[in-house]
């Protein structure tokens, strides 16, 4: 069970300003959701936190020791990533896409056992899309090619999901059912954070929110402290209403 | 008075009036006809077997202009430059208000000398294929020029020498012959070809004389499967002995194991002009030495 | 995939490789038939026949197949470097390079080893150029790399043009030749085929992270491949391969596209199987026209690059046809 740490991170965003230093802990069980508007740096943060770009000012780490130092490889067993915007790279079929989440847990000589085939199945299964096996990707719809990318995470397995707006594209149901699996997952252990832009799935499902204001300010803790009408307004610049259901908080945008 | 002179006026322009009607005419290698009112004066040629030409026609001292690549005679080195075979200069060929230009059918572009003669200039095209259009070539060109004197004697010395050496070789023994142009990619030249011509007139038999273009390229195999008796070669350059050494490897060729790797040199041989008696004569003697060492 | 899928389709193209080369052997100038072949190579035959099957066409056979894998392998890579099916080796411009040294050498008055080592030189030269503009500031990205390649190769271009027009008229077929793709002038095959099977080992270990990196490179990056150490090895490689077929053959042409893009639409789209793959059918493909034009107007020559324009594009066409 690894555990990210954001220290006084500061991300880098070209061509603006350092917002304010980051400190916060990705635990097992969590489910964290990073909300903000448009343009606020939520992609860029993610990549930081992946190890995909060096941070501006201080340092993420994982397990206790700096990112940078730690091989990719090991890194990559322990972090999985999926990206807002699909590079559409070579031709390739579902369950090849699928099975490239399994390349962190084998050496290069080895090729993929047949369990390791089960397991990208399974999870294909598990995102509805196990009846797609063998098409090319580029003839999927863009919500299937969402889940698809959701099962090459679940195939990798890792303990620390990092998801950029993984409900982009989904149906309603599909977007209920992708989210009941994140929380599934943290509930036996692995920890998940993710940017949404919708606010009130994140109010559903997550129980730590980190909101990052256009100003480059900051705040984070537990959902129910962060879930503050005043603060939610200024981040959105937008006047909202709340309503109660089922005993959590229900935020609509205000008429006028 | 007046009488008398406009009647004996009359009368010599009566008597001259034939000589200034015969226009000067002579048939080029394309099947057409030129005809000028009066001998070229300044005549510009496109190619360096045609500067050779009309020198041999005794015309030398009217050219005013020759393509690149023109190095003999001597004399025709010091003449200014118009541009080479296809990529001739136009604009300076014009400038040297030439009234005569000799292209070559192998060497210059059509589309060229026609924009030259759309501009007025009249163009004689040559194209030797046989040693009788050597000397026919430069009676046609004293014609135009107006120096039939010079042009015959040697027109008539070559006719005479190439006769000689019919004669001589008529019942030489017949020997396979290799003739290499190139190395890369490996070209040869066919019976039509005045090189060719010049192998069969020496009693030699080009191992690909019966290939249907002019300059066949093939390969190794194939030139191993004729087994030639002789390989001749003008090399890359005049003294290399290159293309003559990758054959030595191959000691069943017949040409090898007699040691008849000959190298001719170029000059005398590639072009057809009046030179070419003396690239005959060298290649007749070079396949007696050849027939020796069978 | 598990690991007999790759095993079963790798050994039929071994068997036809073989195949296509003994065929190839037999055919030429003068038909030897396979008996004679075989006579030969256990030693019988007449002094003609050893020199035409031993020193002639068995180099010449072995030198198409390296050539033709060479060039395979070389386009397959530089479809997943630039994430492109349409890529082909020559794109980044290594071919104009190569052509430039080879036909400077040409216009020198050089023959054979010199224009040879001039073509690989110009390769290199190529290479490097290409690695050190696209490389500059800012990454180090496929378009990137494409558009500066593109660039470069127009360049070459430019000078190749400007050499044919200022060569005597009588060197100019040597130098189309070249241009053209031609094995006849192609010495020893071992060089050519010991990088090909050196490529090959290489590759398979990288085949997965090929695999990975051909998804995208951000992806590739989060699944742990590095991702600019692996495109740089790539591209040398692709480099090398390809400097080296046509510093043997010149230009050959369609083989690096068409090769990987049909193998593709029949296996599939693992590296672990393409590659090699490739290496065997470019090298059958090439083997193929070789022997085709040397024979179909014997005793004359067609040049290589010919055919495999001739052959490659309406097969190409066919099997984007059957793949709708």
């Amino acid at each position: 069970m690894s555990c990210l740490k954001a220290r006084e991170l500061v991300v880098d965003i070209p061509g603006r300003a350092s917002g304010a230093p980051l400190g916060f802990s990705v635990k097992p069980g969590q489910v964290w959701g990073v909300l903000g508007p448009n343009g606020a740096g939520k992609t860029t943060l993610l990549h930081t936190l992946a190890g995909l770009r060096p941070p501006r000012g201080g340092q993420v780490q994982l397990d206790g020791r700096t990112l940078a130092v730690q091989w990719r490889k090991q890194v990559s067993r322990r972090i999985g990533l999926v990206f807002q915007d699909r590079q559409d790279g070579f031709p390739a079929t579902v369950l090849e896409t699928a099975l490239i989440g399994r390349h962190p847990w084998l050496s290069a000589w080895q090729m993929e056992s047949s369990d390791d085939i089960a397991l990208a199945e399974q999870a294909l299964q598990a995102l509805d899309v196990g009846h797609l096996r063998d098409r090319l990707v580029s003839t999927l719809s863009g919500g299937e090619r969402q889940r698809v990318a959701i099962a090459t995470l679940m195939t990798q397995n890792p303990d620390i999901w990092l998801l950029d707006e993984p409900t982009n594209h989904l149906d309603l149901h599909h977007q209920v059912a992708v989210m009941n699996l994140l929380t599934t997952r943290a509930g036996s252990g692995k920890a998940v954070f993710m940017c949404l832009h919708d606010l009130n799935l994140a109010a559903r499902w997550c129980n730590h929110l980190l909101l990052l204001y256009p100003n480059g300010e900051a705040c984070w803790g537990p959902a129910e402290t962060m879930l503050v009408p005043s603060s939610l307004e200024q981040l959105y610049n937008q006047k909202l209403e709340t309503v109660e259901l089922d005993g959590a908080p229900f935020f609509v945008p205000a008429r006028g | 008075m007046w009488r008398g002179c406009s009647l004996m006026l009359t009368g010599m322009l009566l008597a001259l009036m034939p000589a200034l009607a015969r226009a000067i005419c002579a048939d080029d290698a394309l099947g057409r006809e030129l005809c000028l009112a009066g001998p070229a004066a300044r005549i510009v040629s496109l190619s360096p077997g045609a500067t050779e030409l009309l020198f041999s026609a005794g015309a030398g001292s009217k050219v005013v202009g020759v393509g690149a690549w023109s190095d003999y005679p001597p004399e025709a080195e010091q003449l200014p430059r118009v541009g080479d075979s296809s990529r001739l200069d136009l604009e300076a060929i014009v400038a040297l208000r030439p009234d005569l230009l000799v292209a070559w059918v192998d060497g210059n572009s059509r589309q060229q000398v026609e924009r030259l003669e759309q501009l007025g200039l009249p163009a004689f095209w040559l194209a030797p294929r046989e040693f009788e259009d050597i000397p026919r070539a430069i009676e046609s060109l004293a014609v135009l020029a107006g120096t039939e004197q010079p042009a015959q004697a040697e027109a008539q010395a070559f006719r005479a020498g190439i006769r000689q050496l019919e004669l001589r070789y008529q019942n030489a023994g017949p020997v396979r012959v290799f003739y290499q142009v190139w190395d890369q990619p490996l070209m040869t030249i066919n019976r039509d070809e005045l090189i060719g011509k010049a192998i069969e007139l020496c009693g030699g038999i080009n191992v690909f004389g019966h290939l249907p273009r002019l300059v066949p390229r093939i390969s190794k195999e194939a030139v191993l499967q004729a087994a030639p008796e002789v390989i001749v070669t003008s090399g890359r350059e005049p003294g290399d002995r290159q293309w003559l050494q990758a054959w030595q490897s191959y000691d069943s060729l017949p040409a090898v194991v007699a040691d008849n790797l000959f190298l001719e040199p170029p000059d005398i041989l590639a072009r057809p002009t009046v030179r070419m008696l003396d690239g005959v004569t060298h290649l007749c003697q070079t396949l007696e030495t050849a027939r020796a060492r069978l | 995939m598990p690991g007999s899928s790759i095993v079963r389709p790798l050994a039929g193209l071994v068997l036809l490789s073989i195949l296509v080369m003994m065929f190839a052997v037999t055919v030429g100038s003068a038909q030897s038939g396979m008996f004679k072949v075989l006579w030969v190579f256990s030693g019988g035959g007449t002094g003609l026949e050893r020199t035409l099957i031993l020193d002639l066409r068995l180099p010449r056979v072995l030198s198409a197949f390296a050539v033709g894998g060479l060039l395979s392998v070389a386009g397959a890579l530089m479809q997943v470097l630039l994430r492109n099916p349409l890529a082909d080796p020559y794109v980044l411009g290594l071919s104009g390079g190569a052509a430039v040294g080879a036909l400077l050498a040409m216009l020198a008055g050089m023959g054979g080893f010199v224009v040879s080592g001039s073509a690989f030189a110009g390769a290199l030269l190529a290479t490097l150029l290409v690695f050190g503009l696209a490389h500059g500031s800012g990454s180090w990205t496929p378009s990137r790399l494409l558009l500066t390649g593109v660039v470069v190769a127009a360049g070459w271009g430019a000078l190749i043009t400007l050499i044919l027009a200022m060569t005597p008229a009588a060197r100019l077929p040597g130098m189309l030749y070249w241009l053209m793709g031609d094995l006849s002038h192609s010495g020893q095959p071992w060089p050519g085929l010991l990088v090909l099977l050196l490529a090959c080992l290489l590759v398979l270990p990288l085949g997965r992270s090929l695999n990975v990196l051909a998804r995208g490179s951000l992806q590739a990056a989060a699944l742990g491949v590095a991702v600019r150490p692996l495109e740089w090895l790539v591209y040398l490689l692709a480099s090398l391969l390809t400097a080296t077929a046509v510093t043997m053959a010149g230009a050959v042409g369609f083989v690096g596209l068409v090769v990987p893009h049909m193998l593709r639409l029949v296996l599939g789209n693992d590296q672990r199987l393409i590659l090699p793959a490739c290496a065997l059918a470019g090298g059958i493909l090439l083997v193929l026209a070789d022997t085709l034009g040397r024979t179909v107007i014997a005793p004359e020559q067609l040049p290589v690059g010919v055919i495999t324009a001739l052959l490659g594009v309406p097969t190409f066409l066919y099997l984007l046809y059957r793949s709708r």
